[in-house]
């Protein structure tokens, strides 16, 4: 009798935390897409025609058509042409220059002792200076020099901004590196150049290209030195959304297709980097 | 030895140099330039030294009656930044609670509540605004209707709150992602040991686990901080700082004064405010965090 009662509270109990947890998926699954809505609604718009997509609605007849219209405009490939040039030059030689950066402030011997730190702070407190800080003075040279109409003006200044976060998340990689490994190669007469890339780089590889690919997000969306720092020719892509409504209208399924293109590939990429930037994120400023 | 401190350099110093010249020296030109009167649609008048001049110009108050705008501005961009660190820090965390539980497929809900924040800022107004705000063909407009209400445009009369609910869509996400690992760095032995002292949820949240991951916290408000502070496009997409220049943030200031008012001097002023107020703000922050850490260790 007592058997069965403990028997029959145990399955009780299952069954309670059974439901439990399938209430709470509930929960979590709503708040997900309803937090997510905006972006899912803006991806699915886009395959609706223009007269689908005047009132809201959630199920319709999915057609490419505005895809076809938005892709067929030279003015949408020169925006994405100049973004994709911003993103690889600005994300390259920011790699190029921050991750052997990040290496010696990690192992090298500098002159004094406590640079190391010294520079690695002062990376960091780059990173808190706000574009509008720099905006002015590069404005003015950018006009004198014409360089608005050229890309290189703004990859500069990405550069400049993006070089320090590859030290800040290549430092929190390149510091779980056993630093014995780099006193054994540099025994058997492995210069630093080749520590560098034989050893240092191989062994923190996931962390260098998620750190890669998160500015890589930034570069795409940046928006403040973009605008100011850009003529016709040479806007990038978040221009291009900030200028959508007083050039195209309001056409709710083409500025969908649209921002879908642009929002799409940040998105992916940026889902691919989560685990690294928070530990990154955290590592580095943690402690700090 | 010689040689491979050499290289040591040689890796170092391209990048603080081309670091150095395309933020700090700017910087410095920035603080300069502040303290010219500067028209740059005047290219005749000379560049003269003004001083302090300039920031005078704002901080001036001639009579109580007439607060200057530049404080009203300098309110906006703390109140916009203040409040969304605020609903982020309370939503982001409980949300993160919720999503720390062991459910099948918990790390697609995780995922989707991720993405609004790698979306660019100018798309993300824009979508909102036209596909969510409007108030005949957006879907706020549509349900206020059918519930019998006459939607208001938000966007104009209430141009603030708009500004900070978008931010904290946009935000949060970080805020979960750092506090979710956090969450999850909590040894298992803690929460199983938790349970068997009958610790109610209550206490297990505020008293045990808050404390635990204070780091992440403090993280996740400190870089939200840094770049809520010089958020612009989001702000230009959807009210255009108006109406007037109620929902202007110092940066949009900044912008306003170059590219509207053509006033390099007084712009370049603002700007070195704006910097000013960051490093006031993350200090203060960074202070608050040493106290606390004092208070737990």
């Amino acid at each position: 009798m007592e058997q069965r009662s403990i028997v029959a509270v145990q399955k009780s109990m299952r069954h309670k935390r059974f439901i439990k947890k399938w209430v709470l998926a509930i929960i979590i699954y709503a708040v997900a897409i309803f937090y997510f809505f905006p972006i899912l609604y803006m991806f699915l718009s886009g395959f609706k025609t223009e007269q689908q997509a005047v009132m809201p609605s959630i199920f319709f007849k999915p057609t490419l058509e505005t895809y076809k219209k938005v892709l067929s405009d030279p003015t949408m490939y020169q925006y994405l042409r100049n973004s994709l040039i911003q993103v690889i030059g600005g994300t390259g030689i920011s790699l190029l220059l921050g991750v052997p950066a990040a290496f010696t402030i990690v192992f090298g011997r500098l002159k004094n002792k406590g640079s190391n730190d010294k520079y690695y702070v002062w990376f960091i407190i780059t990173i808190l200076l706000p574009p509008v800080a720099v905006l002015i003075p590069l404005f003015t040279w950018y006009q004198k020099l014409n360089l608005i109409n050229t890309p290189y003006g703004l990859m500069a200044a990405y550069i400049g901004f993006h070089t320090p976060i590859i030290v800040w998340m290549v430092h929190s990689f390149f510091s779980d590196l056993p630093n014995e490994i780099f006193e054994a190669a540099s025994l058997d007469g492995c210069t630093k150049l080749q520590q560098l890339y034989k050893i240092a780089i191989p062994m923190a590889r996931t962390g260098i290209i998620s750190a890669a690919l998160l500015v890589a997000v930034f570069i795409w969306n940046e928006f403040f030195l973009g605008f100011n720092l850009t003529g016709n020719p040479t806007a990038t892509l978040p221009v291009f959304m900030s200028r959508f409504r007083e050039q195209q209208g309001q056409f709710v399924a083409q500025l969908s297709a649209s921002s879908t293109i642009a929002v799409l590939p940040a998105i992916i990429l940026g889902w691919m980097t989560q685990k690294a930037l928070v530990k990154g994120l955290t590592s580095g400023a943690v402690k700090g | 030895m010689k040689t491979s401190r050499k290289t040591d350099y040689a890796f170092l110093l391209p990048a603080v140099v081309v670091v150095a010249v395309m933020t700090q020296v700017p910087f410095v030109l920035t603080i300069i330039f502040s303290t010219l009167r500067w028209n740059l649609s005047r290219p005749d008048l000379p560049r003269i030294f003004v001083n302090i001049q300039n920031y005078w110009h704002f901080f001036k108050i001639e009579s109580l009656s007439e607060i200057p705008e530049f404080y009203s501005i300098l309110w906006q961009t703390i109140l916009i930044t203040g409040t969304t660190l605020i609903l982020c820090s309370v939503l982001g965390f409980l949300l993160a609670l919720l999503l720390d539980n062991d459910i099948p497929g918990v790390n697609i809900a995780r995922t989707l509540m991720l993405g609004p924040f790698f979306v660019m800022s100018t798309a993300s107004g824009v979508i909102w605004k036209t596909t969510i705000f409007n108030t005949t063909f957006g879907w706020y407009g549509v349900i206020a209707k059918a519930l019998g209400f006459t939607p208001v445009d938000l966007v104009s009369y209430f141009p603030i709150p708009v500004i900070i609910v978008l931010f904290t869509w946009q935000w949060m996400p970080f805020f979960i992602l750092v506090l979710l690992a956090g969450l999850q760095g909590i040894p298992q032995e803690l929460v199983d040991s938790m349970k068997i002292d009958g610790v109610n949820w209550f206490q297990g949240v505020f008293k045990i686990k808050l404390p635990l991951i204070m780091n992440h916290f403090r993280v996740a408000v400190m870089l939200g901080l840094v770049f809520l502070i010089k958020e612009f496009g989001l702000i230009l997409v959807t009210t255009a700082g108006g109406p007037g220049t109620r929902s202007y943030n110092l940066p949009y200031a900044v912008y306003m004064q170059v590219f509207s008012a053509n006033t390099i001097g007084r712009a370049s002023a603002l700007a070195v405010i704006t910097v000013v107020l960051t490093l006031i703000l993350v200090n203060l922050l960074y202070r608050s965090i040493i106290k606390q850490n004092k208070k737990f260790s």
